[in-house]
């Protein structure tokens, strides 16, 4: 038996007599096999973390688990070990239950024979290994597709470069002049390697969100000024095709806690889209609103009084590769992976994507993302085991410009600067509050830190080293870390942690604004 | 003064910009754009070029692919640090690679700006252009006041 790989043997079984049948079977069997017995879940899980057994004999009903959730919790932990259940007469359905949900097998007691035992727990640890192999099988060849179309959409990119890089030359009249139906065909060229350029961007953020990779930077933003961003860069391509295009925020929105770019990236991608399906004379809405029911969320819509989606295919949408059976070719500019890639984005932030459509006068794409809360952010940082971290810091971090109008790339070394900010703290005690999406030329950022005064001091050593050693800031900026102390809630009031929470949130909020405020007056 | 072929002769107040790329044809073409606009040009394919050619030329500014024979993009970047004379030359890096990650790796090796391709070329003169007015390199290594 042990050539097959059945070597050990971890029986879960609380029923002295029926271990010890079970056993007997095993012997009889003539394996030498080695049988670990144990009487509860609680001990079953403690050995599954000392050694890893060829397979689990398992009784669904112990002292501290029963029913599927046994199971359960054993296939949790160790989802390589083949699971046999020992059923009962009364509970064979729950067996099978569970040979449909990746048990391998099940043997009912009291009808055990040694043959069928041996032969049960050999065809166990033979499909599991194949299920097993099945399974690295498949992650190798996502692995390799992701790795094929990565490799393909950056080889394809350098050729597409050189083309566009001359077709600018040309068209920008570097080359000698050109007549005017020559030009025009220059540009249908430009407007085609920008299509194809587009599309080789969309494969590989498809493949980067297959395989997890893709990244968010979530920052404190104003949605209103990035939606109406959004509808600016929109209005020529709604305007050529004569489609209105408005935002409207319904009421005061506050600051919403996402990637900037990749938000506008979602705004646009279904501002296009709306416009797209919409015939001349029609409009697209883009809308911003809080939802009651809904506290934590903003809810932006983007609606067209287009064609509209059949209800058959709304579902389809967001797959990857959809397009509209019905739509002309000119409308068929993409992959179809957009909606997919928008939807990623949004579930990244935690939010949520869906359509309605009402076929014959137009579609609502909706989606949410978080709004910002720093008391959610502080949580993690300021409390320790159910309690609030003793001493609190503020320290601020103010990069002032030499000069009034600072260069191009001064949004970029803000942006180093973070970074490298983000380095000088701990991870699980500090934070680095997330700055606000539109700066202006003065950046101010703030830490909270889970430590006294006293070693605070060591924190800002190294970020007056590491940030402020950076050459493009030493080149264009002063740099100033001071620190205080973040008043923290009266000690004796029984209030909950969270409010507790919520009250240094609202301290450490007071005193960013206080010190945007000073900032202003000094600068007037 | 100005003389009418200055291939030769370095005009005054041209920032000469060196462009290291392994594409002849992408090189040529940036040069073109370059040149038009009112830049002098060198250009390298390859890494160890790269090097040598910033010691003689002295560039007042580098235009960098990553993917390089005879030494990478990162590997440039690590020399240029080395050379006390070459470590205040501003490099753009102008890759075919993504952002992610290389962005990140090609301005803690001292990188000013990243982008990719097929690049925007208002954007990348735009950030030429500030990163030459940032007083980067100009003042050691531009040409005396014509006398």
């Amino acid at each position: 038996m042990t050539e097959n790989g059945v070597a050990s043997v971890l029986l879960i079984e609380d029923n002295q007599g029926d271990a010890d049948l079970v056993r007997l079977r095993l012997v009889e069997s003539k394996s030498d096999v080695h049988v670990n017995c144990v009487p509860r879940l609680s001990d079953a899980l403690a050995c599954l973390d000392l050694e890893t057994p060829s397979l689990v004999l398992l009784d669904l009903n112990l002292p501290d688990s029963h029913g599927a959730e046994t199971f359960r919790r054993i296939m949790q932990k160790a989802p390589n070990v083949p699971v046999v259940i020992l059923s009962g007469q009364d509970d064979e359905a729950l067996a099978i239950k569970a040979v449909h949900q990746g048990v391998q097998d099940y043997l009912v007691k009291g009808d055990i024979t040694s043959k069928q035992l041996e032969r049960a727990l050999r065809y166990a640890v033979e499909r599991q290994g194949l299920l097993r192999s099945l399974e690295i099988t498949r992650k190798q060849q996502l692995e390799f597709k992701n790795q094929f179309l990565s490799h393909v959409s950056h080889e394809l990119r350098t050729p597409l470069t050189c083309i566009h890089q001359y077709v600018t030359l040309l068209l920008d009249g570097l080359a000698g002049p050109m007549a005017a139906d020559q030009t025009d065909h220059l540009r249908t060229v430009l407007k085609s390697v920008n299509q194809l350029h587009a599309m080789i961007r969309d494969l590989l953020e498809a493949t980067r969100a297959d395989s997890g990779k893709l990244r968010i930077d979530q920052r404190c933003i104003d949605i209103g000024e990035l939606m109406q961003q959004a509808v600016a860069m929109m209005r020529p391509t709604a305007a050529e095709k004569h489609v209105g295009l408005q935002a409207a925020i319904g009421q005061t929105i506050p600051l919403v806690y996402a990637d900037p770019g990749r938000t506008l990236e979602v705004l646009i991608n279904l501002i296009d889209n709306a416009i797209k399906f919409t015939p001349p004379a029609g409009s697209v809405a883009v809308l911003a609103s809080i939802v009651e029911t809904d506290p934590t969320a903003v809810y932006l819509s983007v609606s067209d009084t287009g064609c509209g989606i059949p209800l058959d295919s709304l579902p389809l949408v967001f797959e990857r590769l959809y397009q509209d059976p019905d739509s002309v070719d000119d409308r068929r500019t993409g992959l179809g992976l957009g909606l997919y890639i928008a939807k990623e984005i949004v579930t990244l932030h935690g939010g949520r994507m869906w359509a309605v459509s009402e076929p014959g006068s137009g579609s609502t794409f909706s989606f949410t993302l978080p709004l910002y809360s720093l008391a959610k952010l502080l949580l993690p940082v300021i409390a320790y085991q159910g309690r609030l971290r003793e001493a609190l810091v503020l320290v601020r971090v103010e990069l002032t410009p030499l000069s009034k109008s600072p260069r191009g790339s001064w949004k970029e070394t803000c942006q180093h600067c973070l970074e490298l900010l983000r380095r000088c703290v701990y991870v699980d005690k500090d934070l680095v509050l997330p700055p606000a999406g539109s700066s202006g030329p003065d950046e101010t950022f703030f830490v909270v830190a889970s430590t006294d005064m006293a070693r605070v001091s060591i924190m800002m050593d190294r970020i007056n080293d590491q940030v402020g050693g950076l050459p493009q800031l030493k080149a264009s900026a002063t740099l100033r870390v001071t620190a205080e102390m973040i008043p923290s809630p009266p000690a004796a009031d029984p209030s909950t942690l969270e409010q507790q929470v919520r009250e240094v949130a609202a301290s450490v909020n007071e005193l960013v604004q206080l010190s945007k405020h000073n900032f202003t007056e000094k600068e007037n | 003064m100005r003389t009418a072929n200055n291939s030769e002769e370095q005009p005054m107040n041209r920032a000469k910009i060196m462009v290291v790329d392994d594409d002849p044809d992408l090189r040529h073409a940036l040069s073109l754009r370059l040149r038009a606009n009112h830049f002098d040009t060198v250009n390298v394919c390859d890494g160890y070029s790269a090097i040598a050619m910033a010691q003689k030329e002295k560039p007042h500014l580098i235009i960098l692919d990553l993917g390089l024979p005879a030494g990478d993009g990162f590997v440039v970047l690590k020399n240029l640090r080395h050379h006390p004379a070459l470590s205040v030359i501003p490099v753009i890096v102008l890759t075919a690679r993504d952002p992610e990650g290389n962005e990140k790796r090609t301005r803690e090796a001292g990188a000013v700006a990243f982008f990719q391709k097929p690049v925007d070329n208002e954007e990348l003169l735009a950030a030429i252009r500030a990163n030459l007015q940032a007083g980067w390199g100009w003042g050691e290594a531009l040409p005396s006041k014509p006398s």
